[in-house]
This record gives structure tokens, sequence and C-alpha cells, in this order.
């Protein structure tokens, strides 16, 4: 069975057409690139999956759990948004790292938060910090940034930011991680770091859902690739056959103008 | 005569404190409550509380003064005020906390304002609730943005109570001005009055310090 | 939380009263100009209300503000001076506790109205504005409107003709005020007695028009203001005790001001402060 199952999507802005009946799956390990010009509503699905915007149609499930039906009031209860979210992790396009905590802290604030709701959290208290703490610090680590956990984000490079910014989308093992375009605000010297450790998330068999540019990245990391323009799927397919051979007039379009 | 005058200037200077130190506990949280009224979608509430604040900041702290000092005696067949200098301790402490949270609230509101709408998302994708993301993520960092705006206006604040004098609370300017009209058994004393100038400058001066403290403190992050 | 509620609940009665406050003083000012009219009209305070309504709280609160040698502190802090002591022996003759708070002088109507004092008894002199905005005793001390010069020219202003051409410094809303106005001289406005006299003293004024009892005590030899003197007399005026518009307090102190002129206690107390010669027979 897939992890994630979307099913007939629909958001308007207003009387602005976003998304357009927009399905798809995704089976466990697996990542899904979407591809597509600005304004396509690729940045705007994310945010639905996140529940940072709610769906004017549309289902969408993760591991059988249907965590938004447009027709069921009863999955769309304010109570259980904070819990639906953990499903999925997201990365931003903008880091929005916290610059009043280090980068080990921004990894662990949300579990040390979370860890107040578990039940026998006053007895354990201190082992269970220590070991929210270990977690975080093994994280950067594989960031490759274990000696840079006791610094803030404005002492940070951009590419540094973002890898904290993963580590700290990793901390709570999401189902789903997110990205949304996380290297165009990147200097392009710094991209290659950033977009070395997605690959290896891939390599880790980690599912994704990556929104990017970055269309040579998209075709050899991932297993499912998807072309959006004005809100709608256009094609969706194995990224080589998409990206090396569109079928749809669109695609090839939209691909001319980035390999020029 | 020189300790009798600094006898009372002492006292009155202790007026001027307990005024501003009331006003500050009360109006720092009231101002943060309004400024939620403001930005609150409950479109009612926020317009309420627009309507408040625009009453109170747009007419004089003198006059709401008068007001809730001498109107309610004069509608009701007693004054509500308790007698003597703690009524009008009383009265002069709900006016200032009531202007001031006001002018507070429209600090907070930008501060809170200022701070990217992706700390917020970001903190909810996080799982946190909308109370652990004021505290733990915005708060500090409006804290820091409102610090420059934030000592200016108490630093105002300082120098304000002294128009509590107009309902005959004997703050610090009052206490300066009695020499001058005659008080302790001197008048026309008019150094008095000047010198309550050095007040103010030293409690500003410690202020001024203590905000620029408060800077250093938050600069640890941008 | 109950302190916010508390604190809104205030903030809702400050914009209440913000609302009907405006309606309510124009209406005050609008009688207390209407005429000089003195008589006791009662209209807002039922016969026998006032004096009641302090008889029940068993506090007089009296207005006062510094002024030697009517209402002052001694080295204690405890309020003295002619119109102190006796405001205490009228508080003793109703069997209540007398109870003194400075006030702001332009604000006394305001203070009666809205009962935060019971009674203005400072040397008031009783002008038209006085006797139309608050209910007064019969006078018991006289007083003029001197003229205050620098000690040098004294010589040049003796007259009222004389003094004509000078500007001068008066307290606002002051009988001074009243009598340089009829005089037709300059003057300025400004905040109080003292601050006229110290207009004179700091040349930013040629004159000032203050209560001969106040000159007496405050300038001359041997005061604050030394090179200070006064000259001319522009008028002459009483001391009166205000209450509130249709108080029946004023007349019990009129009894009260006939029984202790009559035992002699008045004049005693009047010698105390070296005012006799101004004092009024009751």
């Amino acid at each position: 069975m897939s992890i994630l199952e979307v099913r007939h999507i629909e958001k308007h802005f207003g009387a602005t057409q976003v998304l357009t009946d927009i399905s798809f799956s995704l089976e466990q390990g697996q990542a899904l690139s979407i591809i597509g010009a600005s304004g396509s509503g690729k940045t705007t699905l994310l945010r639905c999956l996140n529940l940072l915007e709610r769906p004017d149609g549309g289902s969408f499930s993760v591991r059988g759990e249907t965590l938004f039906d447009a027709s069921d009031p009863a999955t769309q209860s304010e109570a259980q948004v904070r819990q639906k979210r953990l499903h999925f992790g997201l990365v931003f396009q903008s880091f929005n790292l916290f610059p009043q905590y280090t980068a080990l802290e921004n990894v662990t604030l949300a579990g040390r938060l979370l860890a107040k709701e578990r039940p026998g959290f006053r007895e354990n208290r201190r082992e269970i910090y220590a070991e929210i703490e270990r977690q975080g610090q093994e994280l950067l680590a594989r960031m490759g940034l274990a000696d840079r956990a006791g610094h803030y984000p404005h002492q940070l490079s951009g590419g540094q930011q973002q890898r904290v910014a993963i580590a700290r989308a990793l901390a709570l093992q999401p189902d789903v991680l997110c990205f949304d375009e996380p290297t165009s605000a990147l200097d392009p010297e710094l991209t290659g770091e950033v977009l070395k450790v997605i690959r290896s998330l891939a390599e880790e068999k980690t599912t994704m859902i990556i929104v990017t540019h970055e269309m040579a990245f998209a075709r050899d990391v991932s297993d499912q690739l998807i072309f959006m323009d004005g809100g709608v799927i256009v094609e969706q397919g194995d990224p080589h056959q998409v990206i090396d051979n569109p079928q749809q007039e669109r695609t090839k379009r939209f691909l001319r103008n980035y390999q020029s | 005569m020189f300790l009798t005058v600094i006898g009372a200037l002492n006292t009155g200077f202790i007026q001027t404190m307990k005024l501003f130190a009331v006003t500050l506990v009360g109006a720092l949280p009231l101002g943060l409550l309004l400024s939620f009224g403001s930005m609150s979608r409950f479109k009612p509430l926020s317009y309420l509380t627009k309507l408040v604040v625009w009453v109170i900041r747009g007419t004089p702290l003198m006059l709401q003064l008068i007001i809730l000092y001498y109107i309610p005696g004069q509608l009701m067949d007693h004054s509500p005020w308790p007698g003597g200098e703690s009524g009008r301790f009383l009265a002069s402490a709900i006016a200032f906390i009531i202007n001031y949270s006001c002018y507070f609230c429209e600090i907070y509101r930008g501060g809170i304002q200022s701070v990217p709408v992706g700390q917020q998302e970001a903190g909810l994708v996080l799982g946190m609730t909308k109370w652990q993301i004021f505290f733990r993520v915005t708060l500090l960092q409006m804290i820091k943005r409102i610090v420059p705006p934030m000592s200016n206006e108490i630093i105002t604040l300082v120098k304000d109570t002294s128009l509590a004098r107009i309902i005959s609370m004997q703050e610090l300017i009052w206490a300066g001005y009695a020499f001058l009209k005659g008080s302790h058994g001197y008048s026309g004393l008019l150094w008095p009055l000047f010198f309550t100038g050095v007040y103010y400058l030293v409690f500003i001066g410690i202020l001024t310090l203590l905000f620029g403290y408060v800077e250093r403190r938050l600069s640890y992050f941008r | 939380m109950k302190k916010y509620t508390c604190l809104l609940l205030a903030l809702a009665l400050a914009l209440m009263l913000a609302a009907c406050g405006s309606s309510t003083t124009t209406t005050t000012s609008g009688t207390s100009s209407a005429d000089g009219n003195t008589a006791a009209t009662a209209t807002d305070i039922e016969a026998g209300g006032d004096l009641e309504y302090v008889m029940d709280k068993g506090t007089l609160v009296v207005g006062i503000t510094e002024f030697e040698p009517m209402d002052y502190q001694d080295a204690d802090g405890t309020w003295i001076g002619f119109d102190a002591d006796m405001a205490r022996a009228f508080a003793d003759y109703l069997g209540v506790e007398a109870e003194f708070q400075i006030i702001d002088w332009d604000n006394k109507v305001f203070e009666l109205e809205g009962k935060t004092i019971d009674v203005v008894w400072n040397g008031m002199t009783l002008t038209d504005e006085v006797t139309s905005a608050m209910e007064c005793s019969v006078a018991y001390c006289n007083n003029a409107q001197v003229v205050i010069v620098p000690a040098d020219k004294a010589d040049d202003y003796q007259t009222a003709e004389s003094v004509q051409e000078l500007t001068f410094a008066v307290e606002s809303g002051s009988a001074g005020q009243q009598v340089v106005a009829d005089l037709g001289a300059n003057y300025v406005e400004v905040a109080d007695q003292a601050t006229a006299l110290l207009e004179v003293a700091s040349g930013t004024a040629d004159a000032a028009a203050i209560d001969a009892l106040m000159a007496a005590a405050m300038v001359g030899e041997g005061t604050s203001y030394s090179d200070l003197t006064y000259t001319v007399s522009l008028n002459s005026e009483e001391y009166g005790v205000g209450f509130r518009k249709g108080s029946d307090m004023a007349a019990v102190l009129n009894v009260f001001f006939a029984e202790a002129y009559a035992d002699g206690s008045m004049i005693e107390c009047a010698e105390t402060y070296g005012i006799q010669a101004a004092l009024i027979e009751q």
C-alpha cells in the first residue's frame, strides 16, 4: 500500500484556481520531484499537504489514515491538525530557522516540547532530554555540521542554515519529508552541499517530495516526477522518461527554456 | 534648608516612582492583551480595541485624569475614590495604565507583525501549539524589535507622571513647586523646582543604561 | 486573569464616563456663569443632604493650598494657620474628623462637585465666580489686592493711576486678575500667586497683584523676596468659605462663626497668626 495517497485536491484563492484535480501516490522510501514554472501551484500543493492551507476539494491520506477530506468535516477539526502535521516535515525555501536558538536548539526544540506530552515525562525528564539532544547531535553530524551545533543561524552560511533546517525537519521522524525549492535562496556555489545532503537522504530511502528547479538533480535523485503547469499535473512518471523524452507539448516547452 | 527640601523632594520622588512602577506593571501586560485584541480575526473585538486605542491616544492624558477622578463623584452621591492621597494615586494609576497600555498595544502590534510569518509556519509544521509558537519563537524576536520604541515610551512615562499633579497627586514636580508657592516655612524658592530635574536625569540615566544592557543581551541573534 | 478583568472593567468605566462626562461639565459651567445669585437654591442636594452626608462618613475633607498664614504646615507636618485651626474647630463642632487635602486651586469646583473634598477653606476671596459656583459662608476676613513692585521703584507707583501703565502678572482666575482687568492694565496670567511674585522678581513682569495677607507674609524685609514691596491696594474684598452648590453646611458654618466670635475663640485664633486686624465681626 502507498504511504501517501493524494486524491483530486482542489484549491483556489478567491476567484483564482490554484490547484485542479491533483492526484498521485507515493510509495515508502521513494522520492517524488515536482517541477514546473513559478506560479504553477507546486508550493501551494506542499502547503496543503502540511495543512498550512486548507484544500477546497479532494482528500489525502498517509498510511491509510485520512488526514483531510473536503467532503468529511470530521477530518477537518482544528484540534487534530497539530497531530496530523507531524506526518509531514517541511523544509522551506527561506530556511525559517529560529534566530534566537543555536543550530542544536533549533533541531531539538520541537522534540523537547512534544516530550512534555508523553506519559512519564516528569519522572524521566533528564533522560528524555538527554536522548533528544543526542539525536539532535547525531542529525547535525549526518548533515556534516557536528562542529556547528553551538552556532546561531546568523553565524552560518546559507547552505549550512538549510542543512540545519533539514535536520530540524528530520528530528520528528516524519513519514514524508517535503522540500519547497530548498536551494532557490542560495548562492550557486552553496547549492551543491544541500543537494548532496538530499541525495544521501534519497539513498537512505527517506520518503520525500521535492519541489525544485534543479532538473538534472530531480532526474538523478527521484523515483517519480511530476510536471505541473497552471495548477494541473501535465505529465507524471519516470523522471528520465519525463525529462529526456517528454510527451506533452507544455512539458517540452518548459524544459526547452531550462536547457537553453 | 537643603535637607528639608531634599526630604520633601524625596517624598515626591517616591510617589513618582510608585506611579511609574505601577503603570509599567499594569500597562505592559494589558497592552499585550489589547494588541491581541486589535489583531483578532473576530472583527467586533478588533474594531472595539481599535476604537478604544483611538479614543485614549486621541485625547490628552491630563483630560483623562480629570474625567476619571472628578466625574464619578458628580454622577454618584459620593466619590468612589478612597479619600486623601491614596484615592488620587489610585485614579492616577488607572488613568496611566489605560493610557500607556494603548501606546504599548501599538508597539507590540508592530513588533509581532514584523516577525516574518515563516517563523510561525516553521513552528506549525513542527507540531507546536499557537502558544508555544508565541512564547518560544515569536516573543523574543518581538522583544528584540520593540526594545528601542519601548524604551522611548518608558522614558516619556517617567516624565509624564508629573501630569498627575492636575488631580493633586503630590509627585516630584509638585513637591518642587511647593517651595515656590510656600511650604515647610519656605516660599519663593525656585531652585527646588529646578533641582527635580536632577532626579529625572539620574533616573532616566539609569533606565538608559538598563535598556542598553537589554539591547546588548539580545544582540546575540539577528 | 482576575487582574485583567478588573483593568478591563476600569477601562470600560472610563469610556462610559468619557462619553457622559462632557455633557455634565457643560451643564455645571452653564449654571455657574448664569448670575451671582448666592441664595441656597438646593437644586441638586436636598435639604439636610450635604450635612448628613458629611456626618455619615465622619470626616470633613478640607480642600486647601499651602497659604501662609491661613493654611500651612508646621515642622511636624501638621496643618496650622487661621483657616486650618478654624476648620478643625468646625469639624469638632460637627463631631467629625477634619482631613486636610492639598488641591490644585484651578480645580476647586471640580473637587467639590466630584465629592473628593467637602469644603474649600483657604483664604478664598468671595468673587462673583466663587459665589456663583459654590455655596459660600458669610465673609470672615478682610483682604485687599495689593500691587507688588520692586522696592527701588516703589516710590513711583503709589496710586492706582500710576500703576495702570505697568504689565502685571496675576494668578489665573484670581481676584487679582479681576481687579487688574477692571483697572485696564495689561497682564499675563500665571499658575498661582507665587509664580506672579516670581515674575516680578525675575523682571518678566513689572508688577503683580496678590492678596494683602499673602503679601504681608511673603515680601519685604526678612522674606524670600526682600527686594520686593507692596504699594497701593486696588480694592477691598473679603474671604469666605465655600461648600458644594446648594449645601446646607454654609448656614451651619455661619452659626458656628457667630458663636466662635461671641465666645472670643475666633479672635484668639486670629491673634495667634497676626491677622486680628482683618477679622470681620460676626
